[in-house]
């Protein structure tokens, strides 16, 4: 139908210089508004909605409808029915457009997202809109946990006997005074079960945490898939070089008179590199063998000494853990000693550090090697980034499951003390990386050397450590269900300091042309390493570590998951729920069942793939065929023309005959090739 | 503002909700903003039209380089003149809103860069949008050797049918395929 709306007549419109008569006109319309009035109600205003005409003409149509929509229905007698249905659908629609509108109002950072927008351009929003978004995962967590876990906790009971006072050190560790509040693990005891209303805490501490991490894989899996969609599967396509997406990548909302000229300066540097991209790939393939020979040692020497910083960081880093816990005995967070307690901090303050100096050398060494587009130089470096910082995260998981629960009392909480240690050091350095990397940066660019410039804001290295941040979050909620507490203070100040310092210390990177598939690589990172790296750790942990005796709600138990046991062995003794422990002995706990549903997601996903190639195929059939018409249309065109100035040259020999006579050769289907 | 500012009838709003992509608030907004360009008689009538100029001096419009392509495209006036009344102006900001459909918003990024009004975008309109995206400096615009290379690289990419022009449905062929136009194709007051 589309199609079609677009002929819709207006002068400029497409096919406007066709010049439809009047009564073509009023054919068009009256198939439009037959078509729309057929339709039902909501996607009748959708489909006006979009009719690429103005506003004045959509009206007219719109009151056309209307009109025949009425003159329908007056032949049909109005019963209360059709009446307290149209009510109900306006009551409807009302209050749908309340809530759409209200729900707009909510939304935090609209005006702030606006500016940065008009600044810096649709690249560096994405930044923030990720950061946002990661806002709302951690909100809904704590939101959750707190409710579910934290408040029975609290309300049955409350008082917790201090071991030690409060020294504000514990702030930066979390250990001492926060060990025994809800924050932690340790927190939680199973026993007030017996308490009035009955509170199964084993329960619901499980049960929390296994729905808030299935909310955040689906909800990871639909955006990655929608986005992967979107971004990656209809731009690949035959010959397509890229040049409209630059075209196309125009930033209407840009408002700043600076940043339009900075926009169409890059612009031009991009369609520029474009061009030579080509001849580049030419003189890449062309090369001399003993260049690329030279290409390909310079590429090894960096992945090599990449690869190297990073196993030479993890082994740093677990030897510190290692050697940490002999030098302080008993962090378990009931030693009285200072020292011992901000020793703590040795270690996140490393990890720290590594991840703020490693990167840095790994961009020289980008700089060393020669990649034929900046594209790849891009993704490698994402990938060293990735390669270090999951390498980091698990080496810390690999010693804090492996080690930590046969040598600490109370080892979940010890885990999450590390963690929480971790995330906090992590904001620090980043403030102080804010001030440092770029305030400083652009005092020594403008001031000093001013060779160097105004940096640019890194939306690659910002990303990155936003998932990192996430990936300890994630990481920390079994072991302290209160973290994205610490989270949600953290991405709301960083978004505030961000909007700050890249006001006043950035201006716009002058790459920007993928943003919206570097979006969905980010949320691919998000999604494969680190969300499914935290969760095969929460996994493990309920499924065959055993909780400690001390403290914590799971105490006694074998393993965390126990309790879904004991749980079920009572719904068994209910009458009349027989079947719940029947589904859970028999399918839930039976290999055959997951044997099956894999075999059906590997036949359904192999049938997919069978569609999509059958449709890849027809594509290209297709694309052959509008070729081929196109070549009609050209032909049919040229003989057309070539017919006209035979007859006009012939009128011109015989001007009395002029009037007389058509432009148009009568028996012009004769001249046609015979395969028409 | 003040005394003078009219409000809009409800009814008036309603239909303006129903036919455009815009909400309430929006409408409202663009009300105000639209009656600040309008001298104090003007006011009171609906129909009346602010010149191009005027519209051009937003400042969400100031600094871009499609502004007058962008009035063209959207005035209804008689004469042609790149005037906007309020109903142009809220089509305009419908087809640059958020919520405004792919098709609407590729509809008219091709009539804004087609510059000829022709309905197709020709050798010479391709010329005039890539010069109107990278400015006319002389240290960022292209050579003429570049720029033919460049504009054959764009038909040789989304010229379908091999005519030598990019007609609508090429254009909107090719859109589906550039993900970062719809976010960027949008105008906020």
């Amino acid at each position: 139908m589309m199609r079609r709306m677009s002929l819709f007549p207006h002068g400029g419109t497409p096919l406007g210089n066709l010049e439809l008569t009047r009564d073509e006109i009023e054919n068009d319309t009256h198939e439009l508004v037959s078509e729309l009035v057929n339709l039902p109600t909501k996607a009748r205003r959708q489909a006006i909605r979009a009719l690429p005409i103005s506003f004045h003409e959509r009206r007219y149509v719109r009151g056309r409808v209307m009109s025949l929509k009425h003159s329908k229905k007056n032949r049909t007698l109005p019963t209360c029915c059709t009446d307290c249905h149209q009510q109900t659908s306006l009551f409807f629609r009302r209050f749908g457009a309340g809530v759409a509108a209200a729900r707009k109002r909510l939304v935090i950072w609209q005006d702030a997202l606006k500016e940065i927008g008009g600044r810096f351009g649709t690249s560096v929003l994405s930044y923030f809109r990720f950061l946002k978004w990661l806002l709302v995962f951690n909100i809904i967590s704590l939101l959750i946990n707190f409710c579910f876990i934290a408040i029975p906790q609290i309300v049955h009971s409350p008082n917790i006997t201090h071991t030690v006072n409060f020294r504000g050190l514990e702030l930066l560790t979390g250990a001492g005074y926060f060990n025994q509040t809800v924050f932690f693990y340790g927190g939680y005891n199973s026993n007030i079960t017996a308490a009035q209303p009955p509170y199964n805490m084993q329960l619901a501490y499980f049960f929390t945490i296994a729905a808030y991490l299935v909310f955040c894989g689906v909800s990871l899996i639909y955006s990655m898939a929608i986005s992967f969609q979107k971004n990656f599967v209809l731009v690949s396509g035959p010959a397509y070089s890229g040049t409209w997406r630059l075209l196309c990548s125009w930033d209407f909302s840009v408002v700043n008179e600076k940043a339009i000229q900075n926009h169409k300066n890059n612009l031009a540097v991009q369609l520029k590199e474009t061009l030579s991209e080509r001849l580049q790939r030419k003189a890449a393939a062309s090369a001399p063998a003993s260049t690329v020979l030279k290409w390909l040692a310079l590429y090894l020497l960096a992945w090599t000494l990449c690869v190297g910083l990073a196993v030479g960081s993890c082994a740093g880093i677990y030897f510190l853990q290692s050697h940490q816990d002999e030098l302080v005995p008993g962090i378990s967070g009931f030693t009285d000693d200072l020292n011992a307690e901000a020793s703590t901090l040795i270690l996140p303050v490393v990890v720290s550090l590594i991840n703020l100096i490693v990167p840095l050398i790994f961009s020289l060494v980008n700089k060393m090697e020669h990649y034929t587009s900046p594209r790849t130089n891009i993704y490698i470096g994402i990938a060293r980034n990735v390669l270090l910082k999951i390498s980091i995260l698990g080496i810390l998981c690999y010693y804090w499951l492996s080690d930590v629960p046969y040598t600490v009392s109370c080892w979940e909480s010890f885990v999450g003390q590390s963690v929480y240690r971790l995330v906090l050091v992590d904001f620090i350095f980043c403030l102080l990386g804010s001030f440092f990397g770029e305030f400083l940066r652009n005092i020594i660019g403008t001031k000093c050397i001013p060779s160097l410039g105004v940096p640019e804001f890194d939306i690659a290295t910002n990303v990155l450590n936003l998932i990192y941040a996430q990936t300890l979050a994630w990481i920390g909620i079994y072991f302290s269900p209160l973290l994205p507490i610490i989270q949600v203070i953290k991405l709301f100040i960083i978004f505030y300091l961000k909007r700050v310092s890249l006001s006043m210390n950035c201006q716009p990177p002058k790459h920007t042309g993928r943003a919206a598939q570097m979006q969905t690589v980010y949320v691919a990172l998000l999604f494969f390493p680190s969300f499914v790296g935290a969760l095969s750790l929460v996994a493990y942990t309920v499924w065959s570590l055993k909780p400690s005796e001390q403290c914590g709600p799971f105490r006694g138990l074998d393993t965390p998951f126990r309790a879904v046991h004991q749980w079920i062995a009572t719904v068994r003794e209910i009458p009349g729920s027989e079947w719940a422990w029947w589904i859970f002995e028999h399918v839930l706990r039976n290999e055959l069942f997951f044997y099956l549903i894999t075999l059906i997601v590997l036949v359904l996903t192999y049938f997919l793939w069978q569609v999509t190639q059958g449709r890849k195929q027809l594509i290209r059939t297709l694309r052959e065929q509008i070729v081929n018409e196109g070549k009609d249309k050209t032909f049919l065109l040229n003989r057309l023309q070539s017919i006209q100035k035979q007859s006009r040259a012939a009128a011109a020999f015989s001007p009395q005959e002029f009037t007389e006579r058509t432009y148009f050769n009568p028996n012009w289907m004769n001249t046609l090739p015979l395969e028409m | 503002m003040g005394a003078t500012a009219t409000k809009l009838p409800k009814d008036q709003l309603s239909e303006y909700q129903e036919l455009t992509f815009l909400s309430k608030q929006e409408i409202l907004l663009a009300h105000k903003r639209f009656t600040e360009l309008l001298n104090r008689n003007e006011r009171q009538q609906l129909s009346s039209r602010v010149p191009m100029d005027k519209i051009c001096a937003l400042p969400e419009l100031k600094s871009n380089p499609f502004r007058k392509r962008i009035c063209h495209v959207f005035s209804t006036s008689d004469t042609q003149d790149g005037s906007i009344s309020f109903e142009d102006f809220l089509d305009l900001l419908s087809a640059f809103s958020d919520s405004a459909t792919l098709e609407i918003k590729s509809h008219y990024a091709f009539r804004i860069f087609d510059f000829d009004d022709d309905g197709t975008l020709d050798y010479g309109d391709l010329e005039k949008l890539v010069n109107c995206l990278t400015g006319e400096s002389t240290d960022t615009r292209l050579t003429s050797e570049e720029m033919s290379q460049l504009i054959n690289n764009i038909l040789e990419e989304s010229d379908i049918d091999k005519d030598g022009t990019v007609n609508l449905s090429e254009f909107q062929h090719v859109i589906s395929r550039s993900p970062d136009f719809v976010s960027s194709f949008k105008i906020v007051l």
